[in-house]
């Protein structure tokens, strides 16, 4: 192989490239620390969530009163339902095991309707994970498509959707999935329209990331050879464009679905997420904004539980992040 | 400002070493060479040889994970790096003569040596004015303040062929062209007045013509202001135009050094060889060009013996094993080259080996008339 | 000039996306099943002449290009609406409720800046090192916690354990110190700090992170650049370097990325007045939506993304300033 300087470096990239597939990203990521925490945390939450939202009796758990027991306690009284006491027999207000007053019996404490604060906690993963990852999904395939096809054409396609995706993305993300909710509801909000408007909110960043991206693509070598050779557009894009592009949407879903948790926390704080008795952290924060002077712990839990669940994201796509980005290695 | 002809720089048994996650990298490994007043010294290799490490280690400017380990520089009567043992336990440390960072800062960059990178889009700050640019280097390495640092400025613009130099002196870099800006940068060396100029690649970035125009602007400035030069390049050619002597890298060493004129009629190492073959010229066709085989091995792991071999057209199995010493060679006294050649260690006893210059076909070759050359270097 | 002609042209451009944000708007709150007005007197006892008399005024009756094209030509003369619940002026209800929203924004975004910029620069001078790592970990954690629970814990904190600070309201400096009962306007100004204070943290924590990240990874990116390099090796000084050779040109994307946050903050302020019962845009929108009073969240939709849409384009012209490649055109 006879090289002169400038062929010398571009072989180099070559090789280079093939080296940094998916096995160097993955051992990348393994090599980060934080980013492996990251990636602990998504596996148990998920985990967690899973596992709540899969056991029909654990749902029927968090909605009706006996939810007011810990899970160790309550798994039993399912199959022995005539065991379980009539509501309002043992409501009370119970602070945190380490507080005064406290036992390891509610290691977090009860809320004000006495129910075991660690329960509730716990089933609060389900909603906050369904909803990051749909809403995340929602935003991902319409983005994408929207980028592709923005990016791919050019011309008047290209700015009339990306001014669409421009007007989509001056409207504060909150309040644009609070209208939404509300008023494409009917005045009934639910958790489901929140998904929806969230994954309809992240649209204009996913898009831009991945028109960005075919616009580069677009030049390269190969997809002109594709053009000539009369493949059709659909295809190009779908088997060139939109896997090339791939690497920089990864990172920013990963991210994104920690900023729809958020949002949706949000919503719920607001009351226009999920609705009671749907256990969910950000409702849970709702109730507990008015206790703050009287049982200020309400307020911790779910604000915690959030935080963990966004930092875990966060970590695995900062580090995803640096694994995917060849200048940050040197 | 110089004696024309003393040597003003000297570089003895550099190494200069880059310590990285994959192991130590031995960028510069032993190189010696010096710089006498008013000429313009090359170095040259291709990308990777470890001429950019070697220059950036003249000023002490190497990134965190780049440290010099051993050997000397001197400049003038300072010394810039130098060894001693310690007293316990023999390891080098830096010697008490050794200027100190701040004195480093202070005595030696922009004011004694200035240095000009290859690409002169990146070199400039975009968001300032070009004419601040240079006029901020001159006050910080002249006794010059001022409206007299800007009239220095502007003059230094008009010195290296800056049309209107008055209004470009507020223009910012992205109103000049490639070329504009390398003689800008130019200016700004000059500006600060220094006896020696580093110039990483200056012309690797620009198209062939303004080269020649850069090129012919350097030399008529070295002879006005008898400024020395240090020129990097992997460009034989830029070396036979405007070199005076010549030092050829391999994989962090030298491998032959001497006046540019030897370098190229008396050539006494096959990777010189290699090199003069490969530069395009009018009177070949580009199917008689003739690059260097293979890829230049990883200078972490650099290869036993003659470092050389793996590529070397001549390579023979003494290559393999024996590492050729720096000795004197051809008719110039100050001609040197390692090679096996030229040193009596049964390289023309032993046999051809294949390598990547060659599939096999391997040519036979005997020594040269006269036998051995005779080795002063020892 | 150009920068002038620059501003222009980047106010012309805005133009079609706010006419964008009027349609998507009106056509998000016109969406609702049923009508607008059952969904207003929900739960109150009227008759259907009521219920046509409201159709007729708020122009229901006509068709929805024709409510649409009244709807502009009402913004562009300055007229959102009429307050349903309220009885007054879209209009003039955000004039009072914006003053308190802005504020809010402008002070998370000065503390934003005065603590991310030099914890950035001291992370990228310091990479890899504790301290570097220490801001990676306060940064990712900044981001990933929830805006308006950071308000409840600080109120938790600072107002309910410690009583150091109030928990809720602003104090406006705009206002007669009479008013609040003061004496006079050093009074007032301390008062409306100590007031700001709690929602300015709350509120700028997610844009501290943010930012911190991004001048990190810029000043990191400048450092490198052969002109910072450059002046290495023309003896500049290393804290000469920071300030100003690596400094000027590392702001580039973090003034990019304040004006695109603006919409974070503007949608975060929506919780922050909620929890600190502070009578902006946001806290009126959440009423305004709770009480069916559609032209109000219409209204204020429309108003947050213009703020935003101005908040952009001056943080272009910020851009434009310090990069004089994007004011004196193109590349060569």
């Amino acid at each position: 192989m006879a090289t002169t300087e400038g062929q010398l470096d571009e072989t180099a990239e070559g090789t280079g490239e093939a080296r940094v597939g998916w096995r160097h990203t993955i051992d990348q990521v393994k090599r980060d620390t934080t980013a492996r925490w990251g990636m602990y945390v998504i596996v148990i939450v998920t985990f967690v969530a899973l596992f709540s939202a899969l056991d029909a009796n654990l749902n029927r758990l968090t909605l009706g009163h006996i939810s007011n027991y810990a899970i160790g306690q309550a798994l039993p009284l399912l199959e022995h339902p005539e065991r379980i006491p009539p509501p309002g027999e043992i409501y009370r207000n119970e602070p945190p095991a380490f507080a005064e007053g406290g036992s390891w019996e509610h290691p977090m404490g009860t809320d004000h309707e006495g129910r075991d604060y660690l329960t509730r906690i716990v089933y609060g993963t389900r909603i906050s994970i369904a909803v990051g990852f749909v809403a995340t999904f929602i935003g991902l395939v319409g983005g994408v498509a929207i980028g592709a096809v923005a990016g791919y054409y050019g011309g008047w396609v290209d700015d009339a959707l990306m001014r669409f995706v421009e007007t989509i993305y001056a409207i504060p993300a909150l309040v644009l999935v609070i209208v939404f909710t509300v008023f494409v509801s009917g005045g009934r909000p639910d958790v489901i329209y929140a998904v929806v408007g969230v994954g309809l909110a992240s649209i204009p960043v996913f898009s831009r990331i991945i028109r960005s991206r075919v616009l580069s693509v677009r030049e390269m070598d190969y997809i002109e050879a594709a053009r000539a050779a009369g493949v059709k557009d659909r295809n190009i894009i779908m088997r060139h464009v939109i896997p090339n592009s791939f690497a920089p949407v990864l990172v920013y879903a990963t991210l994104q679905v920690g900023v729809a948790v958020l949002i949706v926390a949000g919503l719920s704080f607001l009351g226009y997420g999920a609705q009671p008795p749907t256990p969910d952290w950000g409702q849970m924060l709702n109730y507990s904004h008015g206790l703050m002077h009287s049982s200020p712990w309400h307020s911790i839990w779910p604000g915690v539980a959030i935080m963990i669940t966004v930092a875990g994201f966060n970590f695995f796509g900062d580090g995803l992040q640096d694994a995917l980005d060849p200048r940050i290695e040197n | 400002m110089s004696v024309p002809g003393e040597t003003i720089l000297t570089v003895e048994d550099l190494k200069t070493y880059f310590y990285t996650e994959g192991g130590v990298v031995q960028a510069v490994d032993g190189i010696s060479f010096d710089v006498r007043a008013g000429e313009i010294v090359g170095v040259v290799g291709e990308s990777g040889a470890g001429k950019s490490v070697a220059t950036t280690s003249i000023l002490r400017l190497l990134d965190d994970a780049g440290e010099i380990v051993s050997g000397e520089i001197t400049y003038r009567d300072t010394t810039i790096v130098g060894f001693e043992e310690a007293e316990e336990g023999g390891e080098l440390v830096p010697r008490d003569d050794m200027l100190t960072k701040s004195e480093m800062r202070k005595e030696i960059r922009g004011n004694e040596i200035a240095i000009i990178f290859q690409d002169p889009m990146e070199s400039l700050n975009p968001v300032y004015k070009v004419g601040s640019q240079i006029r901020e280097f001159i006050e910080l390495n002249r006794d010059l303040e001022g409206e007299d640092a800007k009239e220095e400025a502007i003059e230094m613009l008009r010195e290296v062929g800056i049309p209107e130099p008055e209004n470009r002196y507020d223009d910012y870099p992205h109103q000049f062209s490639g070329g504009m800006r390398q003689r800008v940068l130019i200016a700004m060396a000059l500006g600060c007045r220094p006896s020696l100029i580093i110039a990483d690649e200056p012309t690797t970035a620009l198209d062939v013509t303004v080269e020649g125009q850069i090129l012919d602007l350097v030399d008529d400035l070295r002879d006005e202001y008898g400024t020395s030069f240090i020129w990097v390049t992997h460009d034989m050619g830029v070396v036979a135009e405007i070199c005076d002597r010549v030092n050829v890298m391999y994989l962090g060493q030298i491998v032959e050094q001497g006046p540019v004129d030897d370098i190229f009629h008396d050539t006494q190492h096959p990777y010189t060889e290699s090199l003069l073959a490969s530069i395009p010229r009018p009177d070949k066709t580009v199917e008689d060009l003739n690059p260097i085989a293979g890829v230049m091995p990883q200078a972490m792991n650099p290869p036993r013996g003659c470092r050389f071999h793996t590529r070397c057209p001549d390579a023979r199995e003494a290559c393999r094993d024996i590492e050729p010493r720096f000795v004197d060679v051809g008719e110039a006294p100050s001609h040197r080259a390692a090679c096996l050649k030229h040193d009596d260690v049964g390289y023309w006893d032993s046999v051809p080996i294949e390598n990547e210059s060659r599939d096999g076909v391997v040519a036979d070759e005997e020594p040269p008339a006269g036998g051995q050359e005779t080795e002063a270097g020892r | 000039m150009t920068l002038l002609r620059y501003t222009a042209w980047r106010l012309a451009q805005a133009v079609p996306v706010l006419i964008g944000i009027l349609f998507i708007t009106f056509l998000l709150v016109n969406a609702v099943p049923g009508d607008p007005v059952r969904l207003m007197v929900e739960g109150q006892e009227v008759d259907q002449a009521t219920i046509d008399m409201l159709e007729a005024r708020y122009g229901l009756d006509k068709p929805f290009h024709e409510r649409f094209a009244n709807y502009v030509l009402g913004v562009m003369q300055g007229d959102l609406g009429h307050s349903f619940h309220r009885g007054m002026p879209v209009t003039e209800l955000i004039m009072i409720r914006a003053p308190p929203t802005l504020m809010l924004v402008l002070s998370a975004f000065v503390f934003a800046l005065a603590t991310s910029i030099p914890l950035g620069v001291i992370a990228a001078k310091r990479r890899n090192e504790p301290a570097d790592h220490v801001s990676r970990l306060l940064a990712i954690f900044g981001v990933s916690t929830p805006s308006f629970w950071i308000g409840i814990m600080l109120i938790i904190v600072f107002a309910v354990w410690l009583g150091l600070l109030p928990s809720g309201r602003l104090v406006y400096p705009w206002r007669d110190p009479g008013f609040y009962g003061l004496n006079n306007r050093l009074e007032l100004w301390y008062h409306s700090i100590r007031h700001l204070i709690l929602p300015m943290i709350a509120l700028g924590t997610l844009q501290m992170a943010t930012l911190m990240r991004i001048e990190r990874s810029s000043m990191v990116e400048t450092l490198q650049k052969d002109y910072v390099r450059l002046a290495r090796a023309y003896g500049v000084p290393e804290r000469t370097i920071l300030r100003k050779h690596a400094f000027r040109s590392a702001q580039l994307p973090v003034i990019t990325i304040v004006g695109l946050n603006l919409s974070t903050a503007l949608g975060g302020a929506v919780l922050i007045e909620t929890v600190f019962e502070i009578n902006g845009m946001g806290r009126l929108i959440v009423q305004a939506i709770a009480q069916h009073d559609y032209q109000v969240v219409l209204g204020v939709t429309v108003v947050l993304a213009f703020i935003f849409l101005i908040g952009v384009i001056i943080t272009d012209i910020s851009y434009a300033y310090v990069d004089p490649r994007v004011s004196y055109g193109d590349e060569d």
